[in-house]
């Protein structure tokens, strides 16, 4: 029996009495997204670093279609984790497509979580009338097949020839083992589950600190997205990062730390 | 060396001609080189872009300088560019074999492998982003069709596999439901659909031209409202429903105004369309598979717009044939199956049954009992009319469910009465035909009910079948045995009715048997208190007491008897005997017995004679069983006693505390050919205070002990007991000698001789 933390492949470090910080990644990767930004929490925050089930080091056994139909699945998993913990006034920090799961993970279990730190967040990516999310079904349909593309012989050969700092054997393990790889049915399952959501409704009951983190130039979340989640979520922070992209804790991790760190000390 | 120069200009140093060959421009080598070169900033803006790469992408060098890179992305791309590339080059430092498109001025797409390495400084900060592009149109579509072919056998084995783990599944299967359950699992994975169900066609059972009836045997996941809608529709056009293969139905406005019920079950369960699977065997058409498939909202997202049809590929359609057929074929050997289990199970209730009926004694309690019995095995409702002397009576109605006993309470208490001719239990009665009512609707109940509470609690018992069974033996109808089955059970079956009919076959037999015993009883009682002697007369000089004990079970008359009678002249004649058997005509002998034996002391016969004349006459007066007896006279003034014994215990003599047996001599029975010498006669006194016990073989004889012991025990306890006074000792006797439960009869005779 696999236990919630071995499913999730959860990691905590940190100050043990520490504000718990939990960082949830999104679409595409897994917790070594965060390896720039968590150190610094570690300091004075108890860090919870995770795998959502089906990426990384997550156990792959545990991925039932049925259940992460919906993002709601994954939600209840971290709400699990942070039972499994004893967790409470949780800062949750989830990027991209996890800013909605912890949204829902927050309305679940509202009395674990302190703050919601949603890092280039998008509530909906395909254009609806007059909502511009940035993406239409065709494009959704375009990135199945960049995936398809470059998951082709995924199982032998994907991890080796991915990674590139071969002089690195330490790094080289971890890559080998589990940087980014993903089952390519699962990832088009993620990909479509993640991109033909629309969780708009949920943004206007939201009744947490909310701090919503916008990059410049973000493709997968545009600015106006941001803008939308801000005005749409009572009394949320807007923070506008001069980072571009759409992973500002990997291109721009001090100035990412310092929004956060700024909004929680606000 | 002319001729043999790899550069083929003769005349000159190839080796110096190769050598300013590879005197490249490195400018030169890196604008024209046969890839694209990019180098970027972290962000993706693009410094250099090499001849080449604007080449390919008919954009002008400082038209590209300046712009990200992935804005020269397909969306798709770019998207993959933001979630993958960029992190994994953050990360790593490099990336190699990234497949992407890159969009060219015109809009056409050039697909390329790219491989970056980042340049960073010595805290690890990135410097600059160089980047190399291979075109890769030809590698890629390969690709693209390798990963098609993948899909295609992917998907082709996942089927395989559906129809390996239905097989095994089905294999596995012991009854209708599991078979259902595994087809409806299977189907409903096999398609993703939003819910699945398994309706069979009922066994056929009714009347010619009866439409042929659905059954859902499984659902999951469809609305309950939508399976009936479906059933409505199907109708009698089920056979050609069945016959057009898999089919699948679309919610389409056609479906709304043709099939409106239809329709809004689908939209209930939101569902977009429905797929039906005929499931048959060698040809027979028994039910169908119907799969529920849902638009978007159903567990795996779809890419389709909204509202476009989900209609199921060939490959699938090829699938779900297969499917129906293998469940037909489950379902056949399933019924079989359930069918011997079945029969084994009517043959278990038949032997109990009987078993039961057997060791029967008493009729209400017997009747009650098996009532119970078949509302536990065959039927859900069991009723039982008794025809007797007081007409109708109905001595059990009994429901399977316990919480319901009370409608079954009030179906009891409505006998069967005249007015309700057409009643199945009173046709099979009037009839001697069982009545086997297939459909209970309403208005039927109505018409065999008694009155208005009557029909309701009928209503309430949710009826499906009822079957009447008439009890009849020797040819006379002596009640209805009438079994109800409920909706939850379902219909009977032709079996059912078999094993209701061995089942009334063998209650009326039980009940005859009954009726018969009743009567016996009645008879010998009433005859019993005719032929027993009346009490002694007071006799002067003699203190008598007797006592008749009948058998504790069995018909309880026997043909023990003894007799006193007062001679004239004084003398006293004494009788005790026993006549073979415990039935009516052992009690019938002894009746005649006593009276001829009386008859014939008008000739005052010695005890020796008066068996030699039973003995002469018993076959001319036509007695039937043989008699043990012991015949005896005594005058009271003297005391004087002679007996005679016709195969007859020895009467017991209690003298001054002292206790023996009187040695008479034994002749043979009475009915028994009479033997060539008369019997011996004994002799003697009775002396004064002396008590004389005669008795029959009741007294001393136990299944647990034999005759010797018995009458060992006789004399101990004669001895033992202190009195003489004939009441006293015939208590002491019996209490002592006899328990409670006696197999046969006792006739006790105890006469003192006052002092």
């Amino acid at each position: 029996m696999v236990t919630v933390l071995e499913r999730n492949c959860v990691r905590v470090s940190g100050v043990p009495d520490g504000r718990p910080v939990v960082f949830v990644h999104g679409f595409g990767c897994d917790q070594a997204m965060w390896r720039f930004v968590a150190p610094d929490f570690e300091v004075d925050h108890r860090v919870v670093l995770l795998d959502l089930v089906g990426a990384g080091n997550s156990d792959l056994s545990a991925y039932d279609p049925e259940k992460y139909a919906s993002l709601r699945g994954y939600a209840d998993d971290i709400v699990e984790v942070c039972r499994e913990l004893g967790l409470s006034d949780v800062v949750l920090v989830g990027h991209s497509v996890s800013a909605m799961i912890g949204v829902l993970a927050w309305q679940q279990a509202p009395e674990l979580f302190g703050a919601l730190v949603m890092v280039g967040p998008n509530p909906r990516y395909i254009d609806d009338g007059d909502y511009v999310g940035g993406f239409s079904r065709t494009d959704i349909a375009g990135l199945l097949d960049a995936l398809d593309a470059n998951h082709l012989g995924w199982s032998r050969q994907m991890a080796p020839v991915i990674m590139g700092n071969q002089d690195d054997p330490a790094l080289a393990a971890e890559l080998t083992n589990s940087f980014c790889r993903t089952d390519p049915d699962i990832a088009r399952q993620f990909a479509r589950v993640t991109f033909l959501s629309d969780n708009r409704a949920d943004l206007p009951g939201i009744s947490v600190p909310v701090l919503v983190l916008q990059c410049s130039d973000d493709v997968i979340a545009p600015e106006v997205v941001g803008r939308y989640v801000h005005e749409s979520i009572p009394g949320s922070v807007f923070t506008h990062l001069a980072a571009t992209g759409h992973v500002p804790h990997l291109s721009a991790p001090e100035e990412t730390t310092a929004a956060i760190r700024s909004f929680l000390a606000g | 060396m002319s001729g043999t120069d790899p550069v083929g200009n003769p005349g000159q140093d190839p080796r110096a001609q190769l050598g300013r060959l590879l005197e490249e421009d490195p400018a030169d080598l890196y604008e024209n080189a046969p890839m694209g070169y990019l180098s970027t900033l972290p962000d993706g803006r693009i410094v250099k872009a090499n001849r080449t790469f604007c080449a390919w992408t008919g954009r002008a060098a400082d038209e590209l300088i300046g712009t990200r890179f992935q804005d020269l992305l397909s969306v798709g791309g770019r998207a993959f560019h933001e979630t993958h590339l960029a992190p994994l080059l953050r990360m790593q430092g490099a990336v190699r074999e990234i497949a992407l498109d890159v969009v060219r001025v015109d809009g056409s797409l050039l697909p390329c492998l790219v491989n970056a390495v980042e340049l960073r400084d010595d805290a690890g900060a990135p410097l600059l982003v160089r980047a190399t592009l291979f075109e890769a149109t030809a590698r890629r579509r390969y690709e693209r069709e390798l990963l098609a072919a993948q899909r295609l056998a992917e998907q082709s084995e996942a089927r395989s596999r559906v129809v390996q783990a239905v097989v095994s599944d089905l294999a596995a299967a012991r009854t209708v439901a599991d078979v259902a359950g595994v087809i409806v699992e299977h189907g409903r994975a096999a398609l993703r659909a939003g819910g699945a169900a398994l309706v069979l066609v009922e066994e056929p059972g009714g009347a010619p031209g009866d439409v042929p009836r659905l059954r859902t045997a499984r659902s999951d996941g469809l609305p309950d409202e939508l399976l009936h809608a479906l059933q409505e529709a199907a109708g009698e056009r089920l056979a050609l429903e069945l016959a057009e293969g898999v089919r699948t139905v679309e919610l389409d406005d056609r479906m709304r105004s043709s099939q409106p019920a239809v329709a809004e079950g689908m939209a209930r369960g939101g569902l977009s369309a429905l797929v039906v699977v005929p499931v048959s065997a060698d040809g027979r058409r028994l039910g169908a598979l119907v799969l529920g498939l849902q638009g978007e909202s159903g567990g795996l997202i779809s890419l389709a717009e909204p509202g476009t049809s989900r209609a199921p590929e060939p490959a699938d359609v090829d699938l779900l044939w297969t499917l129906g057929r293998q469940a037909g074929q489950a379902l056949e050997r399933a019924r079989l199956h359930e069918e011997t289990a079945r029969q084994a199970e009517r043959a278990a209730f038949l032997l109990e049954a009987a078993r039961l009926l057997a060791g029967a004694a008493d009729l209400p309690e017997t009747v009650d009992r098996l009532a119970a019995l078949v509302v536990e095995r065959l039927a859900d409702l069991c009723v039982i009319d008794l025809v007797t002397e007081e007409g109708m009576t109905r001595p059990v109605a009994r429901h399977r469910d316990p919480g319901l006993q009370h409608l079954a309470d009030e179906v009891r208490r409505r006998h069967l009465t005249a007015g309700r001719e057409s009643h199945p239990s009173v046709r099979a009665l009037r009839e001697g035909r069982t009545q086997w009512v297939r459909h209970v609707p309403a208005e039927y109940l109505t018409s065999i009910t008694a009155d208005a509470q009557h029909a309701t609690v009928a209503q309430t018992l949710d009826l499906a079948g009822i079957v009447a069974v008439p009890l009849v033996a020797d040819g006379r109808r002596l009640g209805v045995l009438t079994i109800c089955a409920d909706r939850r059970r379902g219909a009977f079956t032709e079996a059912d009715v078999e094993v209701a009919e061995q089942l009334g076959l063998q209650v009326a037999l039980l009940v005859a048997k009954a009726q018969r015993y009743e009567l016996d009883v009645r008879t010998s009682h009433t005859l019993q208190a005719n032929l027993l002697p009346p009490e002694p007369p007071e006799l002067l000089g003699l203190s008598t007491a007797v006592r008749y004990l009948a058998a504790t079970y069995g018909v309880e008359v026997g043909g023990d008897f003894y007799d006193v009678v007062q001679l004239p002249g004084g003398e006293v004649a004494l009788a005790v005997g026993d006549v073979v058997g415990h039935d009516i005509t052992a009690a019938a002998t002894m009746g005649q017995l006593t009276s001829v034996s009386r008859a014939l002391l008008v000739d005052r016969p010695t005890p020796s004679a008066m068996i030699e004349r039973l003995q002469a006459g018993w076959s001319l007066m036509g007695m039937q069983r043989m008699a043990t007896a012991l015949f005896a006279t005594l005058d009271p003034a003297d005391g004087r006693l002679r007996i005679a014994s016709a195969g007859h215990l020895p009467p017991l003599l209690l003298s001054e505390g002292r206790a023996e047996f009187l040695p008479v001599v034994p002749t043979r029975l009475l009915g028994a050919p009479p033997a060539a010498t008369p019997a011996r006669e004994w002799a003697g006194v009775l002396p004064p205070g002396a008590t004389l016990v005669l008795f029959t073989d009741g007294l001393v004889e136990s299944r647990s002990a034999d005759l010797d012991e018995g009458l060992t025990a006789l004399l101990a306890v004669a001895t033992g007991a202190g009195t003489t006074d004939p009441d006293e000792l015939c208590d002491r006797l019996l209490g002592e000698l006899t328990g409670s439960h006696r197999a046969d009869d006792i006739a006790l005779l105890v006469l003192t001789r006052r002092g």
